[in-house]
C-alpha cells in the first residue's frame, strides 16, 4: 500500500498537468448549487464543496446519449443501416468523487457489464475512467451509507483515495490505475506510510462514528418477497409521492434508460434517455395495459427493487449506498430511511 | 407547538371523531429539518400528526383530483384557490369537502435560507415572525419576512376565499405597489435577452417533471410531453424540448395559475419556473381582470368567449 | 400566447394572427404581404430550432 504526500500548492499545479492525459470531471457551483460537471479548462474542482445535487454517474452514462446513427439518404452507402456514432473514450478521471458514489458506480456495473451482455457505452466510458475518490470527513446528517455497505472513507471503486488534512492532501493508491493518474499529475511528494495509515485509520474513525444516521438492514434478506411486496403499509407511503422523477435522477445508481428515435432531414439517430420507474410510461405495454398503473404500484417498485429484488438477486447488499439524495430533494420528504426500517421490521398478520 | 398547529389537530379531530369526512390531508412532520410531508389521518389520533410552520408549502389540492371519498383539506390562501379551480373544472365536488382555511403569513424560501449558511442545517424552529436556523458551525436568528418565497412575496390573496373553517383569525392583506415588478423587469428586456434569460434559467433542468406533478391544474391522464401518438416533443437533453416542455407546460396553465408556487418549491434543481406562469398571471389580470380562483361563479377567461373580450391582436 | 412567446424572445412580428374570409382575396394578399415583409425583416430564426437529429 502506497501513500502520497500532496501539498495543497501543488494542487492547482497537477490538476492542470493531469489535464494533459486526462478529461477532469469533477464538483463545481453552479447557479449557488454543487453539481458533477466536466471541468473548463480553466476550472478546478470545488474540493470543498458539500455533496452534489447530482451524483457522478452522468460521466459514464449521460442523460440523453446517442447510440446509433444511420443515414436515410439512399445514394449514400450503408443508408438504413444503423451504426455507431464516433465515443470519445480518451482517458478521464473524476476528481472528488465520494466514496458511495463509487461504490454506487460498482453497484451499477452489475447491471452493465453482466457475463451474457456487456454495454458497449456504459463499459469503454468505465474503463477509460479514473476515480479519483476524496474522503468525507464531516459526514451530513442525511449521510446513511455505513448501513449500506459503503462510509465516509470507503474504498470500494475507488483508485485513489484522497483524504484531506488542511494544507495537504494524503492519497492512498488503491489500483495501477490511480498510480498512472498520479503519475500523470507530478504528484510524488512522499509521506511516511505507516504513519499516513495510521492517521487516515483514525479520520475514518471519527467519520464513521459521526454519521448518526442509521438504518438497519438486518432482515431485509430473510423477509419473503411477497410478504413485503403485499404489506398493507405501502399505501400510506405512497400516498405523498407526485410521481415525479426526482428521486430516480438524483440516485447514483437509478440506471433505468428509455429509447428514442429522432430523425431531422436524411439524418436519424437513436438516444437513450433516463427514465424512472415513477413514470407511468415507464411500464405502458404497447397493448394499452399497465402493470404499474398506480402509483402505490409504481412506489414500491422503487423501494422493493433497492432493497429487496436487487439484494435477492445479487447478494451484494441493497442497491441503495446511503447518499442521502433523495432524502434531501424528494419535494414531499419520502424519506427511504423510514422506508427501509418499516420493511426491515415488518411481520405479516397471521 | 404553535396556536395554528394546535387548532388544525383540534378542528381535524373534530371531523373524523364526528364522521363528517372519511379524511382529513394535511402536513405531517418532516424527517430532515425544513421538510414537511402531505399525509392523511382516516382517524382522531392520527390528526394528532398534522404540524403547520413555514415550510408547509406545496399545495395539497394537488391530491384531491378525483377523489371519491369526503374529504377535509387543509387550505392556505393560494390552496384555496387552486381548489375553488377545481371545483370549477368538476375534479372534485364541493359537497365532498371540508375546507379547513388558514390564514397565511407567508412560506419561506428554502434555498435562500441555504444559503446563507456553508453546511447544512440541523435545525429550523419558526417564532412568530422570527425564525432560528442552526447548522454545525453557527446559529442565525432571520426574520421571516425577508426570506419569503417570491409568490409569497407578491401575494394578494393570503386568506382562504374559500372554506368551512379557520384556524385563525384573517390576516391581514399586503398591499403592493406593483405586484408585477418582476414580471415588467423581463418585459423591459430585447427578443434576444429574454432568450437568454429563460436559456440560463431552464440551464440546469432534469426533466424530473416535479414541477408539473407538484401542480394541482396539472392532472391531465396523459401529458403532451408524455404521449406518443403523436409524439409532440423530444424526450432528451435538447434546450429546444425542454424549453418546449416548460412553455407549453405554462400556456395550459393560463387563466388558472393561482401563483401558489408548488411548482419551484418543488424543483430540486431549484429553477424558477414562475417566470413563465407569472407573465400569464399579470395577462390575465391586465387582459381581462381576471385573478384565478375566487370565484365559483364564474369561468376562467380562456374557456368561456365573450363579444367584448379583447381581439386587438387579430389584424 | 402570442404574448409568452413574446416574453420569452420569440419576436413579436413572427406571430400574426388574423381572421380573414374565404371572400376577401384582397385582404388576404395584403396580410400575406405584411407578413412576410415583416418576418423577412427580422431574418432567419434560429430559436426553437432543433439542430440535433
Amino acid at each position: 500500500m502506497k501513500v502520497i504526500k500532496i501539498d495543497k500548492n501543488d494542487w492547482t499545479r497537477g490538476i492542470d498537468k493531469s489535464r494533459e492525459t486526462y478529461q477532469l470531471f469533477g464538483p463545481v457551483t453552479d447557479k449557488n448549487q454543487s453539481v458533477f460537471k466536466q471541468l473548463g479548462k480553466d476550472a478546478y474542482p470545488e474540493m470543498g464543496r458539500t455533496d452534489t445535487i447530482m451524483s457522478p454517474k452522468s460521466v459514464l452514462f449521460p442523460q440523453t446519449e446517442k447510440i446509433l446513427t444511420a443515414s436515410l439518404d439512399e445514394s449514400v452507402e450503408n443508408h438504413h443501416i444503423m451504426q455507431m456514432p464516433e465515443t470519445d473514450t480518451t482517458p478521464r478521471a473524476v476528481i472528488g468523487i465520494r466514496p458511495y458514489d463509487a461504490k454506487a458506480v460498482q453497484l451499477v456495473k452489475l447491471n452493465f457489464d453482466t457475463p451474457e451482455y456487456r454495454d458497449t457505452y456504459w463499459c469503454d466510458a468505465y474503463e477509460a475512467t479514473t476515480f479519483v475518490g476524496l474522503a468525507v470527513n464531516q459526514p451530513s446528517a442525511s449521510d446513511f451509507s455505513t448501513s449500506m455497505g459503503s462510509g465516509p472513507f470507503a474504498e470500494e471503486g475507488l483508485d485513489l483515495l484522497l483524504v484531506d488534512l488542511d494544507d495537504h492532501y494524503l492519497a492512498k493508491v488503491l489500483t495501477p490505475k490511480g498510480e498512472t493518474f498520479l503519475d500523470g499529475a507530478g504528484f510524488n511528494g512522499t509521506a511516511d506510510t505507516d504513519a499516513s495509515l495510521k492517521t487516515i485509520q483514525g479520520m475514518k474513525e471519527a467519520a464513521e462514528a459521526a454519521i448518526t444516521s442509521l438504518v438497519p438492514t438486518d432482515k431485509l434478506k430473510e423477509k419473503s418477497l411477497l410478504d413485503l411486496h403485499g404489506a398493507p403499509f405501502w399505501e400510506d407511503t405512497a400516498f405523498s409521492c407526485i410521481n415525479c422523477g426526482t428521486c430516480t435522477f438524483v440516485c447514483p445508481t437509478c440506471w433505468c434508460f428509455d429509447i428514442q428515435d429522432e430523425t431531422k432531414g436524411k439524418s436519424t439517430s437513436r438516444f437513450r434517455n433516463w427514465d424512472s420507474c415513477m413514470s407511468p410510461l415507464f411500464t405502458m405495454h404497447g397493448s394499452g395495459h399497465n402493470p404499474r398503473g398506480e402509483k402505490t404500484q409504481r412506489v414500491r417498485q422503487r423501494f422493493m427493487h433497492k432493497l429487496k429484488y436487487f439484494l435477492d438477486k445479487y447478494d451484494q447488499g441493497s442497491m441503495c449506498v446511503g447518499c442521502g439524495r433523495c432524502v434531501e430533494k424528494c419535494p414531499v420528504n419520502i424519506d427511504i430511511r423510514s422506508i427501509c426500517n418499516t420493511m426491515n421490521s415488518y411481520e405479516p398478520q397471521k | 407547538m404553535n396556536t395554528y398547529t394546535k387548532k388544525i389537530r383540534e378542528l381535524a379531530s373534530n371531523l373524523l371523531k364526528e364522521g363528517k369526512v372519511d379524511l382529513v390531508i394535511g402536513f405531517k412532520e418532516g424527517t430532515v429539518p425544513m421538510a414537511t410531508a402531505p399525509g392523511i389521518a382516516r382517524t382522531p389520533e392520527e390528526a394528532d400528526g398534522f404540524v403547520w410552520d413555514a415550510n408547509c408549502s406545496l399545495n395539497l389540492t394537488n391530491y384531491l383530483t378525483n377523489k371519491k371519498e369526503k374529504i377535509g383539506i387543509i387550505a392556505k390562501g393560494c390552496d384555496s384557490r387552486s381548489i375553488v379551480n377545481h371545483i370549477i373544472e368538476n375534479k372534485i365536488s364541493r359537497d365532498q369537502l371540508h375546507i379547513i382555511g388558514v390564514p397565511c403569513t407567508g412560506m419561506v424560501d428554502k434555498n435562500k435560507i441555504r444559503g446563507l449558511f456553508e453546511d447544512e442545517i440541523t435545525e429550523f424552529k419558526e417564532e412568530g415572525d422570527v425564525i432560528r436556523v442552526k447548522t454545525g458551525a453557527k446559529e442565525l436568528t432571520i426574520d421571516k419576512q425577508e426570506y419569503l418565497r417570491g409568490n409569497c412575496r407578491t401575494c394578494m390573496h393570503r386568506n382562504p376565499v374559500i372554506h368551512d373553517d379557520l384556524v385563525a383569525e384573517p390576516v391581514v392583506e399586503q398591499k403592493l405597489a406593483d405586484p408585477f415588478k418582476d414580471v415588467k423587469a423581463i418585459e423591459a428586456m430585447d427578443a434576444d435577452e429574454k432568450w437568454n434569460h429563460f436559456e440560463n434559467l431552464l440551464s440546469g433542468c432534469i426533466r424530473c417533471y416535479a414541477c408539473r406533478n407538484a401542480c394541482p391544474l396539472c392532472y391531465c391522464p396523459t401529458c403532451f410531453v408524455d404521449e406518443a401518438n403523436p409524439q409532440w416533443v423530444g424526450k432528451g437533453q435538447d434546450p429546444t424540448d425542454i424549453r418546449t416542455f416548460h412553455f407549453l407546460r405554462a400556456y395550459h396553465c393560463a387563466g388558472r395559475c393561482t401563483d401558489c408556487g408548488a411548482c419551484e418549491d418543488a424543483c430540486p434543481m431549484d429553477i424558477k419556473v414562475r417566470d413563465f406562469t407569472r407573465k400569464l398571471v399579470k395577462d390575465s389580470f391586465e387582459i381581462y381582470g381576471w385573478e384565478a380562483g375566487l370565484t365559483l361563479d364564474q369561468r376562467p377567461p380562456l374557456d368561456t368567449f365573450k363579444p367584448e373580450d379583447p381581439d386587438d391582436f387579430i389584424k | 400566447m402570442g404574448n409568452l412567446l413574446e416574453h420569452m424572445g420569440i419576436e413579436k412580428d413572427r406571430l400574426h394572427f388574423s381572421w380573414i374570409s374565404s371572400a376577401e382575396a384582397t385582404k388576404f394578399v395584403d396580410v400575406v404581404t405584411k407578413v412576410s415583409e415583416a418576418v423577412n425583416a427580422l431574418g432567419p430564426n434560429h430559436k426553437l430550432v432543433k439542430n440535433a437529429g
